[in-house]
């Protein structure tokens, strides 16, 4: 009967080869499956020489078993493998229709910016609001009397030459500083509630006619520090602060100078920042750059605002945010603030908090 | 002030470096911007002797030869019209540097050798307007007598070995506009006393003062004094007195109106020269003009006086502007032999407004405005009546008429030692105190604490404690100053709840993509109506600059309009800018200034691009972002309704109200616009803009926490058949109002009005979202919903469902 058993296994030779060559071939999934039912199939190949195998002898259907299993596990394997195969390649294929130009630019949107005289001056707000300086607006058509009058520059005083004024009726002007916001806080203030600190930005405005160096308008922020107990000593200190915050200077220098509203006056100067005081263009070969006007609150402006000058007494400040910004960055024509040059205007983007 | 610092060595001894002097002034007194030093980068100019000078033919040159104190006289031509044999000449020799770093060479002129060139004031650096008048368009001539060897160099000579420190000094400060003010002040800084000299003038003439009457209102001159000197002859100052002039920035003239210029120089006291025979009636009067009157100035300027300038006139006419510049009708010429000299002080601010009004400020007007030293009206006259009889062969008549002589008293300031250290945070004694007050030359009493300071007049800046503060902080050094931080109570920085709107607001439009920018206030009066429904008042200046600047604009969409306009113009058309700031108006006698903000839009909604995914922006685009940035601060009852505003489309804008409250408008601006600017040609512009007073109170505040849905949403189209007319409003509204209430929203899906779609119809398609925040909506509850919904639009809009 072995006859039988070796015809058998030589059937199951040529199914092998002729199933592990219909796998090999297979371009798809469903041709796989068709493979697999052809030969391991209820009807399969192999279920056929299983079904043989009452034909041959008791003692030799182990061996036969053994090796129809081990066929039938063999394409097993090699379907399941095919079967990865094709779906990797799928993929690829895929993939390799997907293919982009990464280097073709993407679609950017529009991008928002905020003005560079807002920048500088949300940078020294934000720089006193962490001192504890309260952030105050007043109006920009002022009255002779908050503009002028409490700030210690009654009618006639020379130094309302100082600032061409735009007249709006014999009361009314566009405020040529950002001071009278110092007077209007100064009356309001409850001392008793605790010191004043203050910083007061805006536009202000000039009869000047517009040319690089001189606008018609521009920004101020005015400062101001009053209670029983502030010296000069800490102006200095609160001012050297300011410089090193906004041009990184170290090296300042006090001038004494005049304002109305102040006494003792001074003008502070940081030591160039870009020539560090060998002499360039940006300090005009002075080696220094003059940066604020600062001073002790004049006791005329305190009393005009019935506050005690024998019991209170102290500090204020007002720097050009144009000013800042025309250095801060070397611009070198004030109109180009207010020109707004989308290409001017977007560069600043960097420089935002 | 230019301040030599040769001058100031006849004050003080000064052993220190300029620069380092000039640096020690600034940060103690007076701001020193620059010295100058004339000699600075100048090489081989030495004094010449002409010894010949013949013309060549044909030329305008002069072939010369001149004694430079060398071997042999040096052969040079020179082209100025005054050159002369036995003149003395400033030559640059070979090798010489003149000004701007010109170097000169020996060389052929018109092929005739000369071995230098003989120069002019300017060619060596000096500016037009100091250079003497015969000497402007020439070489410049040493005058007989000034003590010059050929040979040496010019600099000396010439006063170019000096240093001229600019003091820019500040209103306050106009005692140091005068060497010995200047000198006072350097004193104090470096404790030197300076040494100050008296006049000491004989007057050899005969009395005049009784026969000559000076009508003088005092309160026009609280001082006025006048002396007369006769015999004189006009003639050049000596070189030393010029070259002090021109390193003051004065242009010698003669030497009479010179004695005057260095007398104001030395001691800040404003002189005037009147050719006596102005007065030869024998009266003066200082009075304010009279309406009609007219001067013509020195400067030839004619002048229609204003009842508030103050004259000199003789007993007809004005002769002078007081304080300011004489009158050409009293001239002092080449031929005066008499002289009226003056020295006055006169009311400050009347010579301020003068010399504004007729834009003619002068040296001496700039003194008068800011006050003189009253105690020196006399030396001043003195001074230049010494001069003018030193060097003008000048006799002093006897006697110095005082029309008017108001005594000013010195200042008494009383402070205390603990006052000054508590301003400036220092601890100096009441010795160290008075050290300084030594310094400045003040009189001062110390008991204990208590300090009492007499200040001469010629410091009338200080009044008040808080002046002598001052003086004590800058002598004893601002640089000492400790730098300390107020140490004050703790107090909350911040800003006010409406600026923390304000500034949210600007962030949000910021993140739409916006870039902000920052415009003009004042405007045209015509631009300045446009952008606004609102027809209160325009605010106008009173004295514009011009008519493109006189008034306050009433919305911030001009500015934008302008900064659009200014960008096409520079080729950038991809634009999405904003603004916020106030606009302004009059209303009811009231000045208002109201917070605004405003977009304008016009090119793409994103950069351009390959994909060609950047649509244009339109109304739609414009008006959602409006709506996205009114969500986002929680604007509710939202409604938009077609409006017609000044400078937009009037067929597509619309008024944006919360509820009843106006806020401002979206919309399309008007095409017409880029009729005036043809910048605008061709381009579509789009924006908004929001009072912000109206929009501010109604941003959340306080907003509580609103669970996230746990049921879910039923969605449910509709679509309809309405007449054209209908708006998505009315639809809206109607939707709503039927809906019940588990009505979430309602979104517009399409809008479709072409083909197919019977005439004078549109469709529309909504989709409806119902939600019950409680439970599961059910299909029932909702079905029955869009029934009575689709019964309503029926019949209220005659929509036919579709």
């Amino acid at each position: 009967m072995s006859d039988e058993l070796d015809k058998l296994l030589a059937r199951l030779k040529e199914i092998q080869a002729e199933g592990s060559q219909e796998i090999d071939q297979a371009v798809n999934k469903e041709k796989l499956n068709d493979i697999r039912v052809k030969f391991m199939g209820r009807k399969g190949k192999l279920t056929e020489i299983l079904h043989s195998m009452k034909d041959i002898a008791p003692e030799n259907r182990r061996t036969l078993g053994q090796q129809v299993n081990s066929l039938r596990d063999k394409f097993q394997a090699s379907i399941d493998q095919a079967n990865q195969d094709l779906t990797h390649k799928l993929i690829q294929q895929r993939l390799e229709a997907e293919k982009l130009d990464v280097t073709l630019p993407g679609r950017e949107p529009l991008m928002g910016s905020k003005h560079v005289l807002r920048i500088v001056e949300d940078d020294l707000e934000k720089f006193f609001i962490g001192m504890g300086y309260q952030v105050v607006q007043g109006p920009e058509i002022e009255t002779d009397h908050y503009c002028f009058e409490m700030m210690n520059l009654p009618k006639d005083h020379p130094a309302r030459d100082m600032q061409a004024t735009f007249w709006i009726d014999d009361e009314h002007l566009l405020r040529t500083q950002t001071s009278g916001d110092q007077a209007r806080v100064l009356e309001k203030h409850d001392f008793s509630q605790g010191p004043l600190k203050m910083v007061g930005p805006g536009k202000v405005y000039r009869r000047d006619d517009d040319d690089a160096t001189h606008s018609h308008q521009f920004m101020q922020m005015e400062g101001l520090v009053v209670d029983k107990h502030v010296t000069m000593g800490d102006l200095k200190g609160t001012l050297e602060l300011i410089a090193k915050h906004v041009f990184g200077s170290t090296e300042i220098r006090l001038r004494p100078s005049y304002f109305p509203f102040t006494e003792p006056s001074v003008e502070m100067d940081v030591r160039c920042f870009n020539c560090g005081g060998k002499g360039c263009p940006i300090c005009k070969y002075e080696g220094w750059i003059e940066v604020l006007g600062a001073g002790m609150v004049h006791p005329n402006v305190l009393e005009n605002a019935c506050i005690d000058s024998k019991v209170y007494g102290g500090f204020a400040f007002g720097v050009g945010l144009d000013r800042f910004a025309i250095l801060k960055y070397s611009i070198d024509d004030i109109r180009d603030f207010y020109t707004n040059d989308i290409r001017f205007l977007t560069q600043f983007r960097q420089e935002e908090d | 002030m230019l301040i030599s610092y040769n001058w100031l060595q006849d004050f003080l001894q000064l052993q220190v470096d300029p620069a380092v002097l000039a640096e020690k002034i600034t940060r103690t007194g007076v701001e020193i911007p620059t010295t100058a030093h004339p000699m600075a980068g100048l090489k081989k100019l030495v004094v010449g002797h002409v010894l010949t000078s013949e013309k060549i033919e044909g030329t305008h040159l002069h072939k010369c030869q001149v004694e430079v104190g060398q071997e042999a006289p040096l052969q040079i031509v020179c082209g100025a019209p005054n050159v002369a044999a036995g003149e003395d000449v400033i030559v640059a020799l070979h090798g010489a540097r003149i000004a701007g770093n010109e170097k000169i060479k020996r060389g052929k002129i018109r092929g005739i050798e000369s071995n230098g060139m003989i120069c002019g004031l300017q060619e060596i650096g000096f500016a037009d307007k100091v250079v003497p008048a015969k000497y402007l368009h020439g070489i410049f001539v040493f005058s007989a007598g000034s003590d010059v060897k050929p040979g040496q160099d010019v600099y000396e000579a010439l006063g170019m070995d000096d240093y001229i420190f600019d003091f820019d000094i500040t209103p306050n400060r106009a005692d140091t506009l005068s060497m010995e003010g200047a000198a006072y002040e350097v004193g104090a800084i470096i404790d030197q006393k300076p040494k100050i000299e008296q006049v000491v003038l004989k007057e050899d003439g005969p009395a005049w003062s009784d026969k000559f009457e000076a009508q003088v209102d005092p309160k026009l001159a609280p001082k006025y004094y006048l002396r007369k000197l006769t015999g004189i002859k006009i003639g050049e100052s000596p070189l030393w007195l010029q070259t002090r002039l021109w390193n003051a920035g004065i242009r010698p003239v003669n030497n009479v109106v010179d004695a005057t210029n260095y007398a104001m120089l030395l001691t800040g006291q404003p002189l005037h020269a009147y050719d006596a025979k102005t007065f030869a009636a024998g009266k003066l009067i200082v009075r304010q003009a009279q309406a009609g009157e007219k001067l013509e100035l020195l400067n030839e300027k004619e002048l229609e006086l204003d009842p508030q300038d103050i004259v000199i006139a003789d007993e007809n006419k004005p002769v002078s502007l007081a304080g300011i510049m004489g009158g050409m009708n009293s001239e002092v010429t080449d031929e005066t032999t008499e002289v009226i000299l003056e020295a006055a002080v006169f009311d400050p601010t009347l010579i301020r407004k003068a010399a504004l009004r007729h834009a003619n400020r002068t040296d001496a007007s700039a003194r008068f405005e800011k006050g003189v030293n009253w105690d020196n009206v006399q030396k001043g006259i003195d001074v230049a009546a010494l001069l003018m009889r030193n060097h003008a062969a000048a006799t002093v008549d006897q006697g110095l008429l005082k029309a008017t002589d108001q005594q000013r008293q010195a200042v008494v300031v009383k402070t205390t030692t603990s006052y000054i250290n508590h301003v400036l945070g220092t601890e100096l004694s009441g010795e160290d105190i008075a050290k300084i007050f030594d310094r400045l030359g003040f009189g001062h009493e110390l008991a204990g604490d208590d300090l009492t300071v007499t200040v001469p007049n010629r410091r009338w800046d200080i009044e008040i404690p808080a002046d002598l503060v001052e003086e004590v902080g800058r002598l004893y050094g601002y640089d000492n100053l400790e730098s300390t931080q107020p140490l004050l109570p703790e107090t909350h920085g911040g800003y006010s709840v409406r600026e923390t709107k304000i500034r949210r607001l600007r962030k949000l439009v910021e993140g739409q993509g916006l870039n902000e920018t920052i415009n003009y206030t004042l405007t045209s009066p015509k631009a300045a109506k446009l952008f606004t429904k609102s027809d209160h008042k325009l605010i106008k200046v009173a004295w514009p600059m011009n008519s493109g600047r006189s008034a306050l604009r009433q919305s911030l969409l001009i500015g934008l309009v302008n900064a659009v306009s200014y960008n096409f113009a520079h080729k950038q058309e991809q634009l999405m800018l904003f603004e916020q700031g106030r606009v302004y108006n009059l209303d009811d006698g009231k000045y208002n200034e109201l917070e605004h903000l405003a977009a304008l839009y016009t090119g793409t909604a994103a950069h351009h691009n390959w994909q060609k995914l950047d649509q244009p922006v339109d109304f739609y685009w414009v008006k959602g972002q409006l709506t996205s940035l009114l969500a986002a601060v929680g604007i509710k009852d939202l409604t938009f309704k077609a409006a017609i505003i000044p400078g937009m489309h009037p067929t597509r804008t619309a008024a944006v109200y919360a509820g009843e409250r106006y806020l401002g408008f979206v919309g399309m601006l008007a095409p017409v616009l880029a009729v005036k600017d043809k910048n605008l040609q061709g381009h579509d512009l789009y924006g908004y803009e929001l009072n912000l007073e109206a929009l501010l109170p109604l941003m959340t505040t306080g907003l509580k926490n609103e669970p996230a849905p746990k049921y879910p949403s039923i969605e449910r189209d509709v679509s309809l058949l309405v007449d054209k007319e209908i708006t998505n409003a009315q639809v809206v509204d109607c939707i709503k109002a039927n809906g019940g209430k588990y009505l979430q929203a309602v979104h517009v899906m399409d809008v479709y009005d072409g083909m197919q779609i019977e005439h004078g119809k549109k469709s529309l398609a909504y989709r409806l979202i119902f939600l019950n925040k409680q439970a599961t909506l059910t299909d029932d509850v909702v079905s029955k919903a869009v029934e009575k919904i689709d019964a309503a639009l029926a019949d209220q809009l005659e929509a036919k469902i579709r």
